[in-house]
């Protein structure tokens, strides 16, 4: 039985984690090497591929999506999509894919090495070559240098938040529990008095 | 369009759960608190009479106007979120 419960709650976790991992934003500092667009039709992932729905006729199942190709400094390949997402989730309320497109464009990096531009691309989601999925790019802004750091501010008030409403919940929670307890073994009910 | 509007329905029905569940909670809190402080007290006069009247204090009181916090900041959320995402 205990180890139904630690598998149990190995699960909770697990997937509690995962989301948040998918879904809370990360920034990476890359070097922008190409920006396409190529024709995407959804299937057995179409849970990775957002699902905004700005205004667009939804009736056909493909679509074209942007596509932001980069390197990091050690020279490892990262390409992001960049979708709206709209009004549904994530909550990050994306309306500005072209303008973002535009803007990654105009930061292609001319040369590597010293030559390189660089900038940071924050985004939400996975790479996953075997699924076909693609982390999403919400924002695009020119760096320094590939060394250049940014603290995850929103990150951390989020998940502190969370933390907090969770703590608030499990006190609460127990001594909801713990009151009960007390009730049933009062003198009323003991019949020792 | 749906989708926003999706949004919103779906939205504010869980706020709307979310507020009542609030506003009962601390309520029951509040009353709690008015029992043991009519003991404390010395036990003035009805008990009733007593916590029915901090009640009535309550209900006025800032601290329950803010239970709609519940509905304002997640909206406020959204504003800076699309400002952000989009604008800056």
């Amino acid at each position: 039985m205990v180890y139904v419960k630690w598998g149990f709650w190995a699960i909770f976790w697990t997937i509690l984690v995962a989301f948040l991992h998918y879904t809370l934003p990360h920034t990476d500092i890359v070097r922008i090497n190409d920006t396409y667009e190529r024709r995407i039709e959804p299937g057995d992932n179409a849970l990775f591929w957002a699902n905004a729905d700005t205004g667009d006729n939804r009736d056909s199942s493909g679509r074209d999506v942007f596509f932001i190709q980069t390197f990091r400094s050690d020279d490892t390949a990262v390409v992001y999509r960049n979708e709206d997402t709209g009004w549904s989730w994530p909550p990050y309320f994306k309306f500005n894919a072209s303008n973002l497109q535009a803007r990654a464009s105009d930061s292609i990096s001319d040369g590597k090495g010293a030559d390189a531009e660089w900038v940071a691309i924050r985004h939400y989601g996975w790479r996953n070559e075997f699924l076909s999925i693609y982390p999403n790019a919400v924002g695009v802004w020119e760096v320094d240098g590939p060394d250049a750091r940014i603290i995850p501010w929103l990150n951390i008030v989020i998940l502190v938040s969370l933390g907090v409403v969770f703590w608030a919940v499990r006190a609460r929670w127990k001594r909801f529990w713990h009151r009960r307890e007390e009730w049933a073994q009062d003198e009323w009910n003991d019949g020792t008095n | 369009m749906p989708a926003l509007f999706r949004l919103l329905f779906f939205g504010l029905i869980f706020l709307t759960i979310v507020y009542f569940a609030l506003s009962w909670y601390f309520r029951s809190e509040r009353r709690r608190r008015m029992e043991r402080d009519w003991e404390e007290a010395g036990r003035p006069g009805n008990r009733e009479a007593y916590v029915e009247a901090g009640m009535e204090q309550y209900e006025q009181s800032l601290r329950r106007k803010l239970v709609w916090l519940v509905y304002v900041v997640p909206l406020t959320a959204i504003v800076v979120i699309i400002y952000v995402t989009n604008y800056t």
